[in-house]
């Protein structure tokens, strides 16, 4: 909390943007012709302030500190367009509370041009998403920041960007998009810095100081992450195929010296959405091939799964929807798992289900938003339930309120060791 | 000669103006007013602007890029919208296929995640990016939706009384248009609801002659139970500007097509 002084700046902030504002067109009552935002009139700068204060409802025995998320964030955006190729720069200049830390995060740095009258071509660090699941990945195999999104940062936070080149290739037959990413990148895992986690070697929960930080494959070309996507829409039913070579994306397996590591990863899959009655109907498959655990009997590097999801969305009454997602995963080769694992009670069921469902609810012409979305594992027992109310006072001011709930039976499961990390959150944004 | 030619003239000229004074079918008249309010060219680009008053009298603004195909006259649609202000939806891009015989199909591409949303079909009736419009008000109501009954035409108008077959579907009794009789253009349409209370008003502010046709470039809708309204503003209008079908594809929503959109000189 020392450093919430800073909150100070917030209003300095503000207030220089609310007088650069009186120049812009869009502050000017008068709506007359030359009032038009112009084009072309060099780079437009934009973006947001927000401050964020998490707490704990209890507070973790592990951590010193009972809060989960003390940020200051300015957001800074632009885009620049000459004629053949644009260059744009979204940057995040952050004080993390938690941490004790500044840092400049950029999001968006990236030079986009066409190849030829159907490739685009995106070279940077960028966010990349593809996939038919809501907030459940089968083939979306690009970084995730699981961190921030249990914290209570914005949803755009649980996208992470990594450094790659995307190709993407437009043709009536099919199209093709391809990303390489030539240095590995992991999600943002639990480390045990903001939360604690579960660790087999103790049975219970873990805050490691100084926090985990998993050995990452070697820089080499063998070593990047190629992802490939062909995807095309016939009369409204969208279809893809997807591959992938890289990683798994948690720190999942050891290293012969029992140190975190990232498995080696390939992984096929196959994605369906279409408008079926009154609603959206999606379903999405794929496999896993642990390509250094073939066999499932290393008990260091997790097994080949399959994975499953099916899912439907519907507007059930004017300005409310409701989702509902079955999700399956198959670890392939249990038994063997099983037998050769020093934590045989501790490894995953050879069947995780997860059911999900979010419902939306926006009022006052959308200022409102009320939404709930929830995680549900009748397998492992456990859940994650996520409120949130946010309020759009106007073109410049925001707030967002809600909380990340988490509960279950067993000490081991995914949700069930955030028992300690439910929190509730505010966050307050500027907008210019 | 000269005679009989100035006979026919005028025997034109009178066929003309009585056509344009005997339309009786409320079908046709629908018709073509859909045709003048949606329909304009084979495609059309415009910049829009929206200036959306809360009942307290605040006011929030929204400014985008509208492409707009014809698949098939009077049919199937394609519409591309840019937004580009303000800060906060700067880059999202709504596409939409719009069907006739079936559910139009939607997508609305996130900059922030990345992310290619699809929009359930239902969900037409509710306010476009919190303004008093509907998505409906926007792409158009399909006219075989409603029953249709022309109540009274006078020297300006065909005055129309318009009945969901579906009234589950929708929050209105009945509405009521007023339709120009020379542009087609609905220039006023007002909605009643089960109680017969009239609680919401669309109306043309402001029209200019664009390529030939007859165009809205101003026009306000109004919450007349709470207060509030949304003007909506169109300029650099275009029509036939040659759009190819390629636009209206996922690749606009990641890339958006900076040719098409680019603002003509005026």
């Amino acid at each position: 909390m020392k450093h919430w002084p800073l909150l100070l700046l917030l209003p300095i902030v503000v207030f220089t943007h609310h007088a650069a504002a009186q120049e812009d067109p869009w502050a000017d009552d008068d709506w007359g012709d030359d009032e038009w935002t112009d084009e072309d009139t060099g780079l437009t700068w934009s973006g947001f302030v927000e401050a964020g204060m998490g707490t704990r409802s209890t507070k973790d025995r592990l951590l010193d500190n009972r809060n989960s998320l003390e940020d200051l964030r300015w957001r800074v955006e632009t885009e620049w367009q000459p004629d053949d190729f644009s260059v744009s720069l979204k940057v995040d200049g952050r004080y993390d509370g938690i941490e004790n830390k500044w840092s400049l995060d950029i999001r968006d740095l990236t030079l986009a041009m066409s190849a030829g009258a159907n490739t685009d071509l995106r070279l940077g660090r960028q966010v990349l998403t593809w996939g038919t699941g809501d907030l459940v990945f089968l083939n979306d195999l690009f970084p995730k920041d699981f961190v921030s999104f249990f914290s209570g940062r914005d949803d755009e936070y649980l996208k992470a960007p990594g450094n790659a080149l995307r190709l993407t290739h437009y043709h009536d037959a099919l199209n093709v998009d391809f990303v390489w990413t030539p240095a590995f990148e992991p999600d943002l895992y639990l480390t045990g810095e903001r939360f604690s986690f579960f660790s087999p070697m103790t049975g219970g929960n873990v805050a490691p100081a100084p926090p985990l930080s998993a050995v990452e494959p070697d820089h080499s070309f063998s070593n990047g992450e190629f992802a490939l996507r062909l995807f095309k829409t016939v009369k409204g039913t969208e279809y893809a195929l997807y591959a992938y070579r890289g990683f798994f994306k948690q720190p999942g397996a050891l290293t012969p010296a029992l140190e975190p590591t990232f498995a080696p990863l390939g992984a096929y899959g196959a994605s369906l959405r279409r408008t079926l009655g009154p609603g959206l109907f999606n379903t999405e498959l794929s496999f896993y091939d642990s390509r250094d655990d073939r066999s499932g009997s290393d008990p260091l590097i997790p097994n080949s799964q399959f994975r499953f999801l099916l899912g439907y969305e519907w507007e059930a009454k004017p300005n409310f929807t409701v989702g509902l997602q079955y999700y399956l995963e198959t670890t392939l080769d249990h038994d063997r798992l099983i037998a050769n694992s020093p934590f045989p009670e501790f490894e995953p069921d050879e069947f995780r289900s997860l059911v999900t469902n979010r419902l939306t609810y926006r009022a006052g012409m959308d200022k409102f938003t009320y939404s709930l979305f929830s995680f549900w594992s009748p397998s492992d027992r456990d859940f994650y339930v996520r409120p949130q109310f946010t309020y759009r006072h106007s073109d410049s001011w925001s707030i967002a309120l809600g909380g990340n709930l988490f509960g279950g039976d067993k000490a081991d499961t995914f949700f069930s060791q955030l028992q300690d990390a439910s929190n509730a959150y505010l966050r307050i944004r500027f907008q210019y | 000669m000269i005679k009989k030619t100035f006979v026919t003239i005028v025997a034109i000229a009178a066929a003309g103006m009585a056509g344009a004074d005997t339309l009786t079918d409320a079908n046709e008249i629908v018709e073509r007013a859909n045709q003048a309010a949606y329909y304009a060219g084979a495609d059309g680009r415009s910049e829009v602007r929206m200036i959306i008053t809360d009942a307290q009298g605040r006011q929030q603004r929204r400014q985008f890029t509208v492409l707009r195909r014809d698949v098939k006259e009077l049919a199937d649609q394609q519409f591309l919208v840019v937004f580009s202000q303000p800060s906060d939806v700067r880059g999202t891009v709504f596409l939409v296929n719009k069907h006739i015989d079936r559910d139009d199909d939607r997508w609305l591409y996130l900059p922030g995640l990345d992310l290619v949303k699809r929009i359930s079909a239902g969900d037409k009736r509710t306010s476009f990016v919190g303004a008093h419009f509907f998505y409906e008000d926007v792409s158009g109501r399909p006219h075989s939706d409603d029953e249709h009954e022309l109540v009274e035409t006078d020297d300006t108008f065909y005055v129309l009384r318009h009945t969901p077959k579906d009234p589950s579907n929708v929050e209105f009794e009945h509405y009521t248009t007023w339709i120009d009789k020379q542009s087609f253009l609905p220039m006023k349409i007002e909605y009643k609801n089960a109680a017969g209370d009239l609680y919401r008003r669309v109306e043309v502010l402001k029209t200019e002659l664009i390529g030939g046709h007859p165009t809205v470039t101003t026009s306000r809708v109004s919450d007349l139970l709470t207060g509030g309204n949304t003007d909506m503003q169109f300029r650099f209008i275009q029509y036939d500007v040659g759009l190819p079908e390629q636009v209206f594809t996922e690749r606009s929503l990641r890339s958006p097509p900076r040719d098409w959109l680019k603002r003509p000189a005026e």
